[in-house]
Order: C-alpha cells, then structure tokens, then sequence
C-alpha cells in the first residue's frame, strides 16, 4: 500500500513501480581507460610532487634522518610556535614531538588538545593516510588520533608521507576507501585554502590553512 | 545598475508560510529590518522574465562583470577538460551512471538511508521545502542550538533556508565567502558556483567598510582577511552545522561536499550537531563512482583538476574522536523533483551536478546575468528546471531564453541535452494554452491561411499593400512592425516587399 506523503513511496511510484524495488540493480561499469589517469605505480611521489606543487602546495622530498631539524627550521621561520600533532606511530617513532621541542616549539598531540583549543595553534603537523598522486591530494581518514580540527584551523599544516601512503589515481582512493573503511570523516586536501570568489581573483587562505607542506620522506 | 533587491524572487512566498508558529514571536535579527521589507516586496510582485531581462542586457557594467568572469570560466573548463583521455566518453559514463541511479532511485535511497543510519545518523525525508524548514527548525530547538554555520548549497538556497532560521531567532551565518558577501548585502546569489560574479570589489570593499566599520580597502587579499577573522570566531562559537550535498553515496551511507575554502569542513568538525539538507536526485551508488564525479566536476565548474577540499562524511564523530559532530541528521528533499522523476522525457534533468558549466557557456546568460532568471538556478538548466520544479506558468518565458546554439549541451559533464527539452518545454506552452492569445490567433490564423490558396493569395497582397506604403514612408524601410511583431524591427529594419508576388510574377512569365 502507498502512503503518499512518504517520499519513498513516492519515488517508486514515479518510476512506475507500486512497492520500493528490493533487487539490486548493476549500476554501469566504470571502464579502466576512460576513468583512469595514472596508470603505473612507477614514480608516484615525482608525480605528487608536480601535481601538489600546481596546486601550490609546498612539496619537498627528505631524508628521514634529516627531517627534524627541516621542520623546526620551517616551522621557525613562519614563525609557529604553538604545535599541534596527531597522535602516531610515524611521527612518535620519528621521534618529533620530542625534536621539536628542543628545538624550542611547543608541542601537544592531540591527546593533550581540545577542539578549542587547536583554534590556538599556529601550525599542524600529522601523517596521512593515503596520498593521490593523480591530483596531488593528501587524504586523511580522522579518528581518535587524527582530529579534524588539526589539518583546519592552524595557519600552517605540515603532513609527513610515507612511500606507503600514495596511491596513483582517484579511482585507487576509493577502491581502498572501501576496502578499508571510510569512518566517519575523509577529508581529501589539495592545496591551502583558497577562493575567487571577489572578481575572480584567487586569494590564498580563506578559512583553512594559508601554508600546505608536504615532506616526502624517502 | 539595476537594484536587483526589487527583482521578485517567487521562492520567497514559500517563506511567508511554512515557517514554524514561533517564528512570528521571535525578533528579527539585529540589522536584518531590510531583508523583511525585501521579502515582502518580492513575494509580491509577479516575476516577469521579459522586462527584467531587458534591464539586466541593457547594463553594461554587469554585462562586463558577469561575460569577462564567465568567459574566463568556460575557457579554463575547455583547457582542463582536455587532461581526460576522451573527455566525450567520461561525460556519457558519469550521465549514464546517474541515469542508471535516477531510474533505480527507490532502491538507492532506501540502501542509502540504511547504511546512514547503520553510520548512526538520523535520516528524514522531506517533502518540500516547508517540512525541510519544519525539521531543521526542531532539530535546532531540541538541541538548544544557539548560532548556526552555514556552508554553500543549492539546495538551501531554493528554500531560504537561512532566512527561515533567522526568522525562527538563529544567529545564522553564512561562511562560503560569496554567500556571506550576499547575505550582508541582503542580495541573491547569481550563479551557482560563485554566487557574487555580478558584484565589483569597490562595491564589496564599501559594504565590508560600513558592516564592519572599517576603513575603504578595495584589495582582495585584505577583504577575505577580514572575513576570515569574523568568521573564524563564529566558527568557533557556533554549536549547528547545516551543508548540502554534492553527492551521497548508497553503498557506504555517505555525504560528499566539494569546497575550496574550508568553511564547509568546519560545518563537520567544530558543530556539536549537524545536519546535511540534500535534494534526493543526488545519490551515486558507489564510492568508485565518485572517482569519476571528482574528476569532472571540478574541471566542469572551475577549470581545477579537483578542489581544495573534497569532504566525505556520515554518522556523528566515531568512538574517541574529540571533534566532530555528536548528533548528525540528513534530510533528504523531494520539493518537487519526483514530479520531474515521473516523467520519462524530462527524468534525465536530474542528472544535474550544479557545477555551472552550462552558465559559463551561454551566451544568453553571459549577457543577462543570474538574477534575471528570476530563480536560485539560473542559466540554461535554469531555464530548464525551474519550470519543470515550479510551474510553467510565471517560468513559462524561461524556455525562450534560450538561442538553442548548443554550447550548453557541449559543456554539460553528464550530458542533459537541454536545447531539446528547451524545446520540448517550449511544445508543452503551447499544447497547455499558455502562451499569449494573440500569439495563439496568429498561428491559427496562419495555418488557416497556408492551408487555402485564396486566403493565402489575400494574406499575401494584404501584407505586400501594408508593408510598401509604410517602407515608401520610410525611404524603403519597414521600420516599425505593429502590435507583438514590433520586437523584431527595435533592433532592425525590413527592406520593400518587392512590387509583385511569386504567384504574380509567375502568371506573368
């Protein structure tokens, strides 16, 4: 029986149908060559590399040895000194929160932060979970250890990826999406905040970070 | 320049009614006494595309504003378009993937609305725009939620969401730069992807100065500055985040937005509750086809091979996460789209991605502006849905703004073929008897005469007698035709029948 005023109801009614169909339908299929865009895993982090700096992204390939002393060099000279981190194997075994703090930043993972007050950070440093290579994209699914409000609300968000965190195209980003479970919230990154919304003129850092960097570590 | 708060708006009068009975005891928002008045007077008046259009193709400074802008837009789309491997071939997949999704749309609505709730959501289904409005309005009551934050959608902006909420005694904002430059000024959004593409920024700069009791500064760079830093406490602040939508995927229950500021991400991350306002046409059944939804609609609205951000999100914050919403609510709207689902010939219409491609492409548009559609979608799929969402009786002139060149269809990234429903609307006016009665006589009276050979002979001599004594007047120029056929000659001169006739010319052989 179809009750009217229930929009489902109404929906089936519309294709023609008198109950809400149950069988799954096969949706299209999405042929490799004409979706696709990157089409080898060879060279993904130089692909990122040139896709993330047109985005203008700040893109620069490191060694792991010498990534602390890089960031609190970068971090310095754009004059953070409030650091927020996420909490993480990669960033604890790389030893940063500590690093940073001799260096004389101060530093809190988010165990220590509040949604608040990460409002009051100057800079973010996280990992990433996936990274696009196609388009230059960071992606990162939040969870416990990975608040949403760290890669946001900073002025500067400094993400540290891993060989094992890229990916070649969109299309592998969401088969992996899938795979390993979406969560709550993925937030896919291209490059700092930006507009043009006034006479089309691009004007970087609306209302999320003015500085994207990203280290490639080898 | 045209005053634009005094072209009518018909959406409005929805408002007048469907807001919740407390509306009416709650004050206006501080410095809001305008938009009431401004309502007012646009549910009053009758939209009339005709004169409205005149006004808006006669201003130059808008032409100038609104053409360079979207001239710019469609070039980029053409270069960055080319980046795809047969970006003809893309454009039919994405088309048939949401065809196949809008002919199956029951089943994926239901399979969404499942694994929503399965994310621990709440999902409603609103009927129109009046229970949309109703639901969000006890959500925010039952929450006690105290400040709002907006993010850019279509789909609010078809039912004044934030008027109603302000209405209702919310503190709304409106945090998409553009949308928050409209909602200052009290004006309407233009196009769909940047909503502020008919103002100039000395116009911007001087309503920054006086909102915010600043000193002039006409540089961008210092009027997002601005913004942002209002803004950013809002943000903070603000315990109700209400987005749209630019898919949602069946397979995994979730909400997808694009953005290229941010304000939307912080919607999804400050707010301890939020809601998620989309139209039902806008499901995709898996997230691989997402893939291919990013990779055109970008490049189709802005020439960027994807945006700056790209949101996927459904459900409240999961177990231990310490930002995110706690409560999250997604009201899925019909307001007339299952009207147009019902309809084999015009199903394909929902297909839209509001990327705005086929505005940038349109001459009409790019002459005319967004305003003068009289309508939240304005450009060609403008001309084409409101009608179909609202009536063809105020819109029945939308389906004539059109010079059926194409350029829309080319431009479209799922491939609606709006020249032909253009038309096909175009045959609906006339079998519904909607068009002018004397426009209706004429035809008539035409095919009355094609149809004899001695009316046609009368018509002829007739014509010829009429139209050379007035060209003798006039040096050999028809110059003024009378009655409804004056439009054709305020822009242009017909030259002497000649002296004699086919039928004449050919008895004297």
């Amino acid at each position: 029986m179809i009750d009217p005023s229930n929009v489902l109801d109404k929906v089936a009614r519309s294709l023609g149908r008198t109950s809400v169909l149950t069988a799954p339908p096969t949706p299209p299929e999405l042929p490799e060559p004409l979706v696709r865009l990157v089409h080898t895993d060879f060279g993904l982090r130089e692909l990122f590399a040139k896709r993330a700096t047109e985005l203008k992204m700040l893109v620069e390939p490191c060694y792991t040895e010498e990534l602390p002393d890089k960031l609190a060099g970068f971090l310095k000279a754009n004059n953070c000194r409030a650091i927020g981190m996420n909490v993480s194997k990669l960033l604890n075994g790389l030893g940063l929160p500590q690093s940073l703090r001799d260096a004389g930043l101060d530093v809190k993972t988010w165990d220590d932060l509040t949604l608040d007050s990460a409002y009051d950070l100057d800079a973010a440093v996280t990992d990433v979970t996936y990274a696009v290579a196609e388009t230059g994209t960071l992606v990162i699914r939040t969870d416990a250890n990975h608040g949403r409000s760290l890669t946001l609300v900073p002025k500067v968000h400094v993400a540290i990826l891993q060989p094992k965190n890229f990916v070649p195209d969109l299309l592998d980003l969401m088969e992996r999406l899938v795979k390993d479970g979406v969560g709550s919230h993925v937030t896919l990154i291209s490059g700092p905040s930006k507009t043009a919304d006034i006479e089309m003129n691009v004007v970087i850092g609306v209302h999320g970070p003015l500085i994207v960097k990203a280290y490639i570590l080898s | 320049m045209i005053d634009f708060n005094h072209i009518s708006c018909p959406l409005s009068k929805d408002l007048l009614y469907s807001l919740n009975p407390m509306a009416t005891l709650s004050l206006p928002v501080a410095g809001d006494q305008n938009t009431n008045a401004f309502l007012h007077e646009a549910a009053a008046a009758k939209f009339d595309f005709h004169s409205v259009s005149v006004k808006a193709a006669g201003d130059e400074q808008l032409k100038l504003a609104v053409g360079g802008a979207v001239t710019r837009q469609d070039a980029s789309r053409k270069m960055r378009m080319l980046d795809l491997p047969d970006p003809d071939a893309i454009r039919q997949l994405a088309g048939d993937i949401k065809q196949h999704t809008l002919d199956h749309l029951d089943y994926y609505l239901h399979q969404l609305g499942t694994n929503v709730e399965k994310n621990g959501g709440v999902v409603h289904f609103a009927k129109d725009g009046a229970e949309a409005k109703r639901i969000i309005l006890d959500i925010a009551t039952q929450e006690d939620t105290k400040r709002c934050i907006k993010s850019k959608s279509m789909v609010s902006e078809e039912i004044e969401l934030a008027h109603a909420l302000e209405l209702a005694g919310l503190d709304v904002v409106e945090t998409d730069l553009g949308e928050f430059i409209v909602q200052i000024s009290h004006d309407k959004p233009s196009h769909l992807v940047q909503p502020i593409v008919h103002k100039d920024r000395k116009s911007i700069a001087k309503l920054f100065a006086e909102y915010f009791n600043t000193p002039y500064n006409d540089d961008p760079q210092a009027l997002c500055q601005q913004a942002r830093i209002f803004l950013r406490d809002k943000f903070r602040t603000s315990d109700l985040g209400i987005t749209g939508g630019n898919f949602l995927v069946a397979e995994t229950g979730h909400v997808v937005g694009v953005e290229n500021e941010g304000n939307q991400r912080q919607s999804v991350t400050t707010p301890r509750v939020m809601i998620a306002l989309v139209g039902i046409e806008k499901v995709i059944p898996r997230m691989t086809d997402l893939a291919v939804m990013i990779k055109l609609l970008a490049r189709s609205a802005t020439g960027q091979p994807i945006t700056i951000y790209t949101n996927i999100y459904g459900g409240p914050r999961d177990k231990g996460e310490k930002d995110g919403p706690e409560v999250f609510h997604l009201i899925l709207m019909d307001n007339g789209r299952t009207e147009i689902l019902a309809s084999e010939e015009y199903r394909e219409t929902l297909r839209c991605i509001r990327c705005g491609a086929c505005l940038n492409a349109c001459p009409i548009y790019r002459s005319i502006g967004g305003h003068a559609y009289g309508s939240v979608y304005p450009g060609p799929i403008g001309a084409l849905i409101t009608p179909l969402m609202q009536g063809l009786g105020e819109f029945k002139d939308l389906p004539h703004a059109s010079s059926l060149c194409g350029a829309c269809y080319e431009a479209c990234p799922v491939k609606i073929n709006i020249p032909k429903h253009l038309i096909n609307l175009r045959r609906d006016i006339v079998e519904r008897k909607i068009n002018h009665p004397i426009e209706r006589f004429i035809y008539r009276a035409w095919a009355k005469s094609l149809k004899s050979p001695l009316l046609y002979k009368l018509n002829t001599k007739l014509q010829k007698l009429v139209l050379r004594s007035q060209a003798e007047e006039h040096g050999g120029w028809v110059t003024k035709l009378p009655s409804i056929a004056s439009g054709w000659t305020t822009i242009r001169d017909m030259p002497q029948p000649a002296a004699k006739t086919f039928h004449e010319l050919w008895k004297d052989r």
